[in-house]
């Protein structure tokens, strides 16, 4: 093109590489978690037999459920830059709605009606967010006060027993010789990867999240988009409401104040940076599955829940200081 | 202005240094001298090796073989705090000032850091009066340095550095954010420093300046020595940057004015943005390379920015092929054609996280339905940049690319967009001469192929040099058009600055 106006030798070909390196970090800091929950189950295994039996392992990832669910829609929304604080909240009132649903009607619409409470949350997330300039932070905690309190209102301040089976064979029962809530774990975490990898919706999430301005730029609906993602979480958040209504049996309006914390642990222990830009689905799963694990070992010890918190917090900085310190070699 | 050379013995000797990080040999047997007594230039691209070997003499990095000798003896600095004490001082080109302290403050204190013990305060600020004096300093000392300008922060840098009683002292790209008034005032005084005999170490792109003020040139390339030798020698900056680039590059060619087929493309007329820029109207024309100059703050970028539809408080109309059209957000402007490539690459031209692929298809990825076809953005990117001259991997993340060709990627995505009228805010900033050229070269191009392309400069060089038509913007206001042969240095600085 300008070859006639430059004298020059073909510039330097750059060999090729086949992945850059920040997906390889990425999967090197999955495969490092996956290692560190076998490593667990093998210790606790060695201390107690049972520990490694295939009904446990099916337990611990059905412990990790919830929260790996509810990380992997963070994981959405914190790729943009932003944080929901209101998941808790919304599985509260998505299992209240989805417990009184059951009771009425039939579980499908017990089940989309749980999905739909969160859908609607989310979208009014979204909305203030985008309109008002308030940060995500301010809006999530404020959604999660009323919705926690409508999920109050809404049950009376009670929980509501008498789901029927039929409810808690669908969602929480099994198919194909699973649990389904596991199923659903793997589907939605497999759906999310999909999703990043392959849609435009993921490209302008991680555009979005890294760089506002040249999202906005380049002629991204930044405000759409991030709409979006709140959405998303909240309708993970809901159907995490019907599933624990379906195994619990019962649905209990004060659920989900633990929840929050765990499930964003597992969010940035896999490896999803809080500044936005960055993430990892396959991360938030198996940073679930490594709380859960780790819950779960320590139970099998007779440890104490208060000291499980301790355990299970620790793990947590542990693991980003690790991140901190492997970058920092890197240097 | 050249300069006698003394014969002193050289009072820095760089021997056979070497130094390799994963995966890139950053300095490979590098060795030469510097004397007491002179301005010493050090020119490379980026990635030759300049700055690792500055942080290699400053200890930052320790070299993997080879050593450095001080006045004859061998020395290896574990740390910056050695090499200060053993009279290296540093400008880096991001100053390093705390904002809300004053100069004599900033210069005591970095003095603190480096001696324990008790500090006389009253000596000290003394000694850093002395050398503020000397340094031309006009500036009140104890005003805090946020207020100062960048010219003066400059000073207070050189003169904390010189209270380390350094012999030697490296500046990284001084002249960078100055005016050329400005930057005059610091050939003044690094001329000064050089009659004191110090070693002065200058970091620059900027050969016009490097010619002008250096008595010997060091030029890095891919980290290997590539010469070293005495102003004298050297017959021009294309004789630099052939050593830099290691081939030879000419500034592109103009073409002669043909003013009788002109098309017009773009017209704005009364573009006013209250505050910022006053009635501003100009009409571009298809082939032609057309740029906004002015001080900085004149207003350019945000005409620029009102343009692309990203000022909605901007009045005024706009015509494109002669119809009137709307353009109210960035994607309306994408749609009619009009690419900005902003100033600042990093902050508002890449996500540095994404890949070269997926930052050039931005505003359209390939794909139905809402998915993305990797496979086809990466083709068309590849394509794109092969345009460009660039070669490399798209899936890379941007963050890893130099300078160069972080920009080419930014140009990638506009020429996939097929956009007719190219807005470049300061291209060529912070890009080395080889890069530069190439961007010259690109612009000439998309030019001949009939498109429109409006560039905002503050280097005076580039806009001689690359410009069609020069509209001079001061104060919000454009003052002045100059056309073909009236645009020269002297005329665009006499608009932008009095009129």
């Amino acid at each position: 093109m300008s070859k006639n106006l430059i004298e020059s030798n073909n510039p330097p070909v750059v060999s090729p590489r086949t992945s850059s390196s920040s997906v390889l970090r990425r999967g090197a800091r999955q495969g490092a978690l996956l290692i560190v929950v076998i490593m667990l189950i093998v210790y606790f295994g060695l201390l107690n037999s049972y520990f490694i039996s295939s009904q446990n392992i099916q337990n611990i990832l059905l412990q990790a459920t919830i929260v790996g669910i509810l990380g992997i829609g963070q994981t959405y929304v914190i790729i943009t830059g932003g944080i929901d604080l209101s998941i808790g909240s919304i599985v509260a009132t998505a299992t209240v709605c989805s417990g009184i649903f059951s009771t009425h009607t039939s579980p499908v619409v017990a089940i989309v009606g749980g999905i739909l409470v969160g859908v609607m949350a989310g979208l009014v997330n979204g909305l203030l967010i985008v309109t008002t300039k308030i940060t995500p932070f301010i809006i999530t905690l404020g959604t999660m006060g009323i919705y926690s309190g409508l999920a109050l209102i809404i049950s009376g301040g009670q929980a509501i027993y008498g789901i029927p089976t039929s409810f808690q064979h669908a969602l929480a029962g099994k198919a194909f010789g699973s649990p389904v809530p596991i199923l659903l774990f793997a589907f939605l975490t497999t759906l999310s990867v999909f999703v990043m990898k392959y849609t435009k919706f993921g490209e302008y999430l991680v555009a979005i999240g890294g760089n506002p301005e040249v999202a906005t730029l380049a002629g991204i609906s930044v405000r759409r988009n991030t709409a979006y993602a709140y959405v998303v979480s909240g309708s993970l958040a809901g159907l995490c409401g019907a599933i624990l209504a379906a195994r619990l049996g019962a649905a209990d309006p004060n659920t989900g104040s633990d929840l929050l914390l765990v499930a964003i642990a597992a969010t940035v222990m896999g490896g999803t940076k809080l500044a936005g830009g960055e993430g990892s689905m396959v991360g938030a799963a198996f940073g679930a599955i490594l709380i859960a694990t780790l819950t779960a070992g320590l139970t099998s010890l007779n440890v104490q829940a208060f000291y499980q918190k301790v355990a299970v917090g620790t793990a947590i900085i542990l693991t980003i200081l690790i991140d901190q310190f492997v970058k920092g070699r890197r240097r | 202005m050249n300069h006698q050379l003394k014969s002193q013995a050289a009072v820095l000797k760089i021997k056979n240094v070497s130094k390799a990080f994963p995966g890139v040999q950053a300095l490979n047997n590098v060795s030469f001298s510097v004397y007491p007594g002179e301005i010493h230039a050090l020119l490379g691209e980026n990635g030759a090796g300049k700055s690792t070997l500055l942080k290699t003499i400053f200890g930052v990095h320790r070299p993997d073989s080879g050593t450095f000798e001080i006045d004859g003896q061998e020395v290896i600095f574990k740390s910056p705090a050695e090499a200060i004490n053993n009279g290296i001082a540093m400008v880096h080109q991001e100053l390093s000032l705390i904002p809300q302290m004053n100069a004599i403050q900033n210069i005591v204190l970095g003095r603190e850091m480096m001696r324990l013990g008790t500090i006389n305060w009253s000596e000290a600020k003394k000694r850093a009066e002395i050398s503020l004096q000397k340094i031309g300093f006009k500036g009140n000392p104890y005003e805090s340095v946020s207020k100062l300008s960048v010219a003066q922060q400059q000073l207070i840098e050189i003169a904390r550095a010189l209270s380390f009683e350094a012999r030697i002292l490296i500046l990284d790209e001084p002249t960078s954010a100055l005016t050329s008034q400005e930057s005059n005032q610091l050939f003044e005084i690094v001329e000064k420093l050089r009659a004191d005999n110090y070693a002065i170490i200058y970091v620059s792109h900027r050969l016009k300046e490097v010619l002008k003020i250096c008595d010997r040139v060091t030029v890095l390339r891919d980290g290997k020595l590539i010469t070293s030798i005495v102003r004298n020698e050297i017959q021009g900056e294309h004789d630099l940057i052939r050593h830099m680039v290691g081939r030879s590059l000419t500034e592109v060619e103009k073409p002669s004015l043909n003013t009788a087929n002109k098309v017009e493309v773009l017209r704005v007329e009364n573009l006013t943005i209250p505050g910022v820029v006053e009635d501003v109207s100009m009409s571009l024309y298809a082939g032609e390379i057309v740029c906004l100059a002015g001080m900085v703050g004149s207003g350019r970028t945000e005409i620029v920015r009102a343009i692309n539809g990203a000022d909605p408080s901007s009045t005024g109309q706009i015509y494109l092929n002669r119809k009137r059209i709307e353009i109210r957000n960035p994607r309306s402007a994408i749609n009619y054609g009009i690419a900005l490539l902003t100033e600042d690459r990093k902050r508002q031209g890449l996500v540095l996280h994404m890949s070269a692929a997926s930052n050039a298809t931005l505003p359209n990825p390939p794909g139905k339905f809402g998915f993305i076809s990797r496979k086809k953005q990466e083709s068309i990117t590849a394509q794109a940049l092969s345009l460009l001259n660039a070669n490399f991997s798209v899936s890379k993340v941007v963050k890893e690319l130099s300078g160069g060709t972080q920009q080419k990627v930014v140009l990638a995505r506009w020429l996939i967009t097929n956009s007719q009228i190219f807005i470049f805010d300061e291209p060529t900033r912070g890009i080395d001469v080889g890069a530069k050229l190439e961007i010259h070269n690109l612009m000439r191009d998309l030019a001949t192929k009939g498109k429109v392309i409006l560039m905002i400069s503050s280097d005076l060089p580039e806009v001689i040099a690359v410009s069609d038509r020069v509209l001079v913007i001061r104060r919000g206001s454009l003052v002045k058009e100059l056309v073909g042969k009236e645009i020269t240095e002297e005329e665009v600085v006499l608009h932008a600055t009095q009129g």
